[in-house]
């Protein structure tokens, strides 16, 4: 329907016909004809309208069911079609005021008309490239022609006559069944209404039309206008979007693509496909034997292939420390298995290993020149933590390696053998200590052998080397002491120390290198006043241990001087000297150091554990107090003498530490004593005073001196009463608002009244828009939306703005859908907004006509 | 008799299956029902009374989501928060106070038996403390300058160090990572390293310290009775009032509404807040030197205690007393349950509520003869209660103090660091400035009382009838030649009786802060000349 509506609008009706029909029922073209024919009617000269219409009314009565009939055949007359089109835009309306002299054109040859229809649906075919037979409505269209008969001409023409020529014709049957109902009861057709009243009846029923139009968007708008929230998404059906979907709508276009389809979709492959495939297997003879082997292989060297792959990716993934240098190792002990093997490779190797320390030697990179050493050693090494230390003993070692002179292949297989000594440190560490202890045994004993010379013999010298001796036999003995204690030490934590000492990879390890980190620096410190090179101290100590029986021997005294005096006092550069040219029993020095160092934190921590001085001791699992390390305690101590007077007595007089404690101050006791005397007269008077404060007691009325004083009647009458009068209401008032307040009937407390400007600005001051009402308006915002006070599943619902939408997605001009305007749903409404209008609304726009559309977009 | 154990009654006799269902059924329901209603915060606005069409629609939908959010809200609670705190159960004629730790400690799970201990530090003592809001990290304050900041959860020493001057007071800030000292001469602020960030001199002599930790807010008190309020986040010294009171030690703020309260010698508790002058609220308390104060979780309830031997129990919806009981205490303090804790020389007191704020002995405890207990203070989220002494700290089991269900968005004592940095962040997103602080939080966002009494206004009222009255009754010349017909003389009263109402309108309006909205227009839109004509003329 709205199609062909459509499609009147688009091209102008015949012009004549449409004024023809407002006049009422008409006969159709060929009729007339023939009425011409029959006779010539009055004044029928011409084709004119007028004359149509003088025919009209001659033949009105009989012929009026007629013209319907036919445009009830050929489907032109339609009553809504006809109201659009009468309501229809000036444009058609200045179709409709086209002269007439066309329509006489159109009336005066079918031909022509016939002509035109052939032209325009030609036409239309060119531009649109559809069939002809798209546009052969038109065709049904042509009027009916009717035989002419011939016969009988003598009376008038009957509907009969007429009929008999349609006999047999579509529609035929009902035409007649009028006919017979129109001669049973014959009825008179009213006169057509005056075109005022017509117009008002089409005017009520666009009235109509349109308002049913506009009212069944009431429903969608309330639904949208009520819905809390309102989604607006686009409707995104991305249709098929599978491979396999796209892939089977292709159609092969180039000349290749054709010619492969050809091959695929031949016959024989499709059958061959159908038949599992077995005839393109048959093409190809294998034997399975040599496939299936072949798979194998082929499994196998992938699953190797994995394997390997998986192995390394381990491999690659490990950060241990310890691994990689095992590896290396692994990977020297080979290249040490070739050597035996090739005498190039051990060369080579050789050389490698001379251009290393030449190189090292030069660059010195791993003797703590690097910043991060140089850093490290200004900041000093103790307070650095183990790894750090452990790193920078490293790095030496390393320097000492590369560094070391190699002489000959023998050096080499010398020092991998005393590497294996070195397996177990602590024995090694103990076999020192013993030597030591050994030695100063000895080197006591043979203090007592000393030569008695002419020069020793003098008085002064014997006193001074009996004092002497004295001494250094005492710091024996506390030497060796310590020995003890260490090797004591070294046994219980044989295990412990070799974690806790640096763990230095090459392959020797020195009594030194071992020792902490007070050590380290105590040595460089030494090698910074001397500028001896490490290079010369660390390589040299190497033959040490072998040398040292040798070089005690030749200055024993030496020794046993340098040790006794050195050692307890710290004092190391007095003996330098002989230390350096004597650097043997500097290893025992140093380990005397170490054994000393220990034996004094041991003793400082137990010192610090029974101290009661400050340490927090600890009653239950707390393990706080007793492990903290030493030094803050030490600076506690220190504190002690700095801190305040009034401290030093709280530490020092600690049975009157619970006395101060219980005691007030003698203020306080004064203040305690007096404070409970007349509390409440007090805060009376003070209620009062804020009192006052905030509402102002009134002036008294008085005259100002001078007025009103003037005669004794003046005087007798006292203050006007209106004076009087102020004054009451002003009294009145303070008494209101003191009754107002809040405190007004607590005697103990002051609530203050007075309005805080600063919090004002958090209240509103009027009622917000809509409501009309405090406590509606109260009570709606009494819920806290926050996430912090709902849970998470109502959080988002309850903060939700009105419209929601994603970015980028365009708000649509509304779109028709039925709704049922009376429910009310609690979820919030989506609106889904399609690519194209639907259907119903489509239908709705088309119905609505122009006029119509551009109303509702008011 | 346990901590923590309820005795569950012995199970129901055999009863035919199904009714035993019903009421149960029925229990939860109701029980779900109050919690819907504790959440629903009070009932909606009445929609019926509404005349607006589109208001009341909107309001609906609001209250439906509402109800749907406190539903959630309560089953939420009930399946999230399955916890119930512990609490001791006398048996028959047994008392509570009797159960002496000893007894306590050899009943409860072993996690909670490692919490309590005791610290004998008995060089720098007393000792004053302070917990972080989750209960996880303690500061342990000796007055002779020693310092100690512990995590509870692992029991390890974070930092320890001695600051070699008077400490009188300590306080975590926002977190464990910054706390405030109050010594010898000023405030400090540490870190957790134990490294001074801040001196905050212009505090003086701090007294006392309170951390008000939705505003950042660092409050103190110092010897000349001055109340200081300094924004830890900006730095800003937000206010500084002089109580005018006196030196004072006793403070506390009330974790309701964050206002300050002041316990003073002259037997007074003055209540503070940053944006006024004046104390807000001033109730004499006792007729001695108030000693301590406390505040309940809740913000209705505080506690003081005086000289005078007694403790008080005051509602502070209607400042009046609500209990009051003979016994003295040094320090005070409310447990997140409830329960309230008093020192008393080298004893600790802990009461109950058993109803109606009737607080009754619960639990006793005594340490050492000759100790002097300093400050007992609840730790949160914990069964825990902390007791500085003269000799170092100790802390008990106290089994119902402590909330058993914590809000992870409030507290969360099992905070990672990444946790806690993100939460650092919130708190500073979500920072209240100082003025939020009042004693009735919930003015905010309502509408202002207006200024005009409503009794003056009925006065207006009243006066304009009459004055209306008057006007009718005028009587009116006898006036010829058509001047005294009927119409015009209705027409001359009712001009009248307009011009009597006109200046009490015109108050109204003032008062209300609108000017008449005809009138405004009328006066501020001149009409065109050629229109001038056509407009209304003004009457009279």
């Amino acid at each position: 329907m709205p199609k062909k509506a459509a499609m009147r609008r688009g091209k102008p009706p015949a012009p004549g016909q449409g004024k023809r029909r407002r006049h009422g029922p008409q006969l159709s073209k060929a009729m007339r004809r023939e009425l011409d024919a029959m006779g010539p009617g009055p004044a029928r000269g011409s084709d004119d309208e007028e004359g149509s219409d003088v025919v009209a009314e001659d033949v009105y009565e009989y012929e009026e069911g007629v013209p319907e009939e036919e445009s009830g055949k050929n489907g032109r007359y339609d009553a809504v079609a006809k109201y659009e089109y009468n309501f229809d835009s000036d444009a058609s309306d200045a179709d409709e005021d086209v002269p007439s002299e066309e329509g006489e054109d159109m009336e005066e040859d079918d031909n022509d008309d016939g002509d035109d229809e052939d032209k325009q649906i030609r036409i239309l075919q060119e531009t649109t490239g559809m069939p002809r037979e798209a546009f052969g409505g038109k065709k049904r269209k042509q009027p009916l022609e009717l035989p002419l008969q011939h016969g009988d001409g003598d009376g008038p023409v009957t509907i009969h006559d007429l009929l008999d020529n349609v006999q047999g014709k579509p529609g035929y049957s009902k035409i007649r069944k009028r006919l017979q109902q129109q001669e049973k009861k014959p009825m008179v057709v009213l006169a057509p209404l005056p075109k005022v009243e017509r117009d008002k009846i089409e005017r009520n029923v666009t009235f109509q039309k349109s308002k049913n139009e506009l009212t069944k968007w009431e429903g969608i708008v309330k639904t949208n206008r009520e819905a809390p929230v309102l989604y607006f998404e686009n409707d995104t059906n991305l249709g098929v979007n599978t491979v396999a979907a796209i892939a089977s709508e292709f159609k092969p276009r180039t000349e290749f693509e054709k010619r492969i389809a050809e091959i695929t979709q031949s016959t024989d492959i499709i059958e061959a496909h159908k038949n599992d495939g077995a005839k393109i297997l048959e093409l190809n003879k294998i034997d399975v034997e040599d496939v299936r082997e072949r798979q194998n292989r082929l499994a196998k060297m992938r699953s190797l292939l994995f394997r390997h792959e998986m192995k390394a990716k381990r491999v690659k993934k490990i950060k241990s420390r310890t691994y990689h240098r095992m590896l290396k190792k692994d990977k020297l002990k080979a290249a040490s298995a070739d050597f035996e093997a090739d005498p190039e490779a051990v060369k080579d190797h050789a050389r490698k290993q001379e251009f290393k320390r030449a190189e090292e030697r030069m660059t010195l990179k791993h003797k703590n020149t690097s910043q991060w050493a140089k850093r490290i050693i200004k900041r000093g090494l103790s307070v650095q933590d183990e790894g750090t230390r452990a790193a920078i003993a490293a790095q030496l070692q390393q320097n000492t390696l590369l560094t070391r002179k190699m002489n000959s292949m023998k050096d080499d297989s010398s020092s991998e053998e005393s590497s294996d000594d070195d397996e177990d440190e602590s024995d090694s560490e103990a076999k020192i200590l013993n030597r030591g202890k050994e030695k100063i045994l000895k080197a006591l004993e043979e203090d007592n052998e000393i030569p008695n010379s002419a020069v020793f013999s003098l008085p002064f010298m014997e006193r001074a080397m009996k004092k002497r001796e004295e001494a250094t036999y005492e710091e024996a003995r506390q030497a060796l002491e310590e020995y003890d204690d260490s090797l004591k030490k070294l046994e219980e934590n044989n295990t412990e120390q070799n974690e806790d000492s640096i763990k230095v990879s090459g392959k020797r390890t020195f009594g030194p290198v071992k020792n902490t980190h007070e050590e380290f620096k105590k040595r460089r410190k030494l090698h910074d006043t001397e500028n001896s090179s490490d290079s010369e101290y660390d390589s040299e100590p190497a033959q040490h241990l072998s040398n040292n029986e040798v070089t005690m021997k030749h200055d024993d005294i030496q020794l046993g001087n340098a040790l006794l005096d050195d050692e307890p006092q710290n004092d190391i550069y007095k003996s330098f000297n002989d230390i350096k040219k004597n650097p043997g029993p500097k290893t025992t020095f140093e380990v005397g150091m170490l054994a000393g160092d220990s034996w004094k934190k041991v003793k400082s921590n137990k010192g610090n554990g029974q101290s009661n001085g400050n340490g927090i001791t600890n009653k239950s699992k707390l393990p706080v107090p007793s492990i903290v390390d030493p030094k803050p305690k030490q600076q506690d101590h220190n504190s002690d003498s700095d801190s305040e007077e009034e401290m030093v007595e709280g530490f020092l007089t600690v049975s009157d530490r619970k006395e101060n404690y219980e005691l007030p101050s003698q203020a306080d006791l004064i203040r305690q004593a007096f404070a409970g005397d007349d509390v409440e007269a007090e805060f009376e008077k003070d209620k009062m005073d804020v009192l006052n404060e905030e509402n102002p007691e009134p002036e008294k009325p008085a005259l100002v001196p001078g007025w009103g004083q003037w005669t004794d009647i003046q005087q007798k009458k006292g203050l006007p009463s209106w004076m009087i009068k102020e004054h009451e209401v002003a009294k009145r008032n303070r008494q209101e608002a003191l009754k107002r307040r809040k405190d007004s009937k607590l005697k103990h407390v002051i609530i203050s009244e007075h309005v805080d400007k600063k919090v004002e600005k958090y209240s509103a001051r009027n009622l917000p828009f809509p409501f009309t009402s405090k406590d509606a308006y109260e009570q709606s915002i009494r819920m806290p939306i926050g996430p912090d006070f709902n849970p998470v599943i109502s959080v988002s619902a309850l903060n939700r703005p009105a419209i929601v939408k994603k970015p980028g997605v365009i708000i649509k001009p509304i779109q028709y859908e039925e709704v049922n305007p009376h429910e009310k749903p609690d979820e919030p409404k989506r609106v889904i907004q399609r690519a194209t209008p639907n259907q119903n609304a489509k239908k709705a726009f088309a119905k609505q006509g122009k006029g119509a559309t551009s109303q509702k977009r008011k | 008799m346990a901590a923590g154990t309820r005795q569950d009654p012995p199970a129901a006799p055999a009863r035919p299956a199904a009714p035993p269902l019903l009421p149960a059924a029925q229990n939860a329901q109701h029980e779900l029902e109050m919690e819907v209603a504790k959440y629903s915060r009070g009932q909606g606005a009445d929609l019926k009374a509404l005349r607006d069409k589109k208001l009341k629609g909107q309001l609906s939908v609001k209250e439906k989501l509402y109800g749907q959010s406190a539903k959630a809200a309560a089953k939420a609670e009930k399946w999230l928060m399955p916890n119930d705190g512990g609490i001791l159960e006398p048996d028959h004629l047994e008392k509570t106070y009797r159960i002496s730790q000893e007894d306590i400690l050899t009943e409860v799970d072993l996690l909670s038996s490692r919490k309590p201990f005791d610290m004998i530090l008995p060089v720098l003592g007393p000792y004053n403390i302070g917990y972080t809001s989750n209960g996880r990290y303690m500061l342990v304050g000796g007055q002779k300058g020693h310092l100690a900041m512990m995590d509870m959860l692992h029991m390890d020493l974070m930092k320890e160090f001695e600051v070699r001057e008077t400490v009188r007071d300590v306080t975590f800030l926002h977190n464990e990572q910054l706390y405030a000292v109050a010594q010898k001469k000023y405030p400090y602020i540490y870190n957790r390293h134990g490294t001074e960030i801040h001196c905050l001199k212009e505090h003086g002599k701090a007294l006392k310290l309170q951390f008000l930790s939705k505003q950042f807010l660092l409050a103190s008190i110092n010897s000349f009775g001055q109340l200081h309020y300094q924004d830890v986040s900006t730095g800003e010294m937000v206010a500084n009032y002089r109580t005018g009171l006196g030196r004072t030690d006793v403070m506390r703020a009330n974790p309701y509404n964050a206002v300050i309260g002041l316990g003073h010698a002259g037997g007074k508790v003055t209540m503070w807040k940053p944006t006024s002058v004046k104390p807000l609220v001033t109730m004499l308390c006792h007729h001695g030197p108030v000693t301590a104060v406390a505040f309940d979780r809740g913000g209705n309830l505080m506690a003081t205690a005086g000289v005078d031997r007694k403790i008080k129990i005051w509602d502070l919806r209607k400042y009046e007393i609500v209990h009051s009981y003979p016994v003295r205490a040094q320090s005070l303090d409310f447990s997140q349950k409830g329960l309230l804790a008093c020192s008393n020389g080298s004893q600790v007191e802990i009461y109950r509520d058993f109803g109606g704020h009737d607080y009754k002995l619960y639990m006793k405890h005594k340490i050492m003869k000759g100790y002097q207990v300093g400050k007992v203070l609840f730790r949160p989220y914990e069964d825990i209660l902390g007791i500085g002494h003269s000799m170092g700290f100790s802390s008990i089991l106290v089994p119902g103090s402590g909330e058993p269900n914590f809000d992870t968005f409030i507290d969360n004592p099992m905070e990672t660091t990444k946790q806690n940095r993100e939460k650092e962040v919130h708190a500073l997103l979500d920072k209240l400035p100082p003025e939020t602080i009042m004693l009735n939080p919930n003015m905010i966002a309502t509408v202002r009382a207006p200024k005009k009494k409503e009794k003056k206004t009925k006065e207006t009222e009243e006066e304009m009838e009459d004055a209306i009255e008057a006007a009718k009754n005028i009587e009116r010349k006898k006036k010829t030649k058509g001047r005294s017909k009927p119409s015009k003389r209705a027409k001359k009263k009712e001009e009248d009786v307009f011009k009597a109402k006109r200046p009490f309108l015109e108050q109204s309006d003032k008062i209300d802060g609108r000017p008449d909205k005809k009138q405004r227009i009328g006066e501020e839109v001149e009409l065109p000349k050629a229109l001038q004509r056509f407009a209304k003329k003004p009457q009279s």
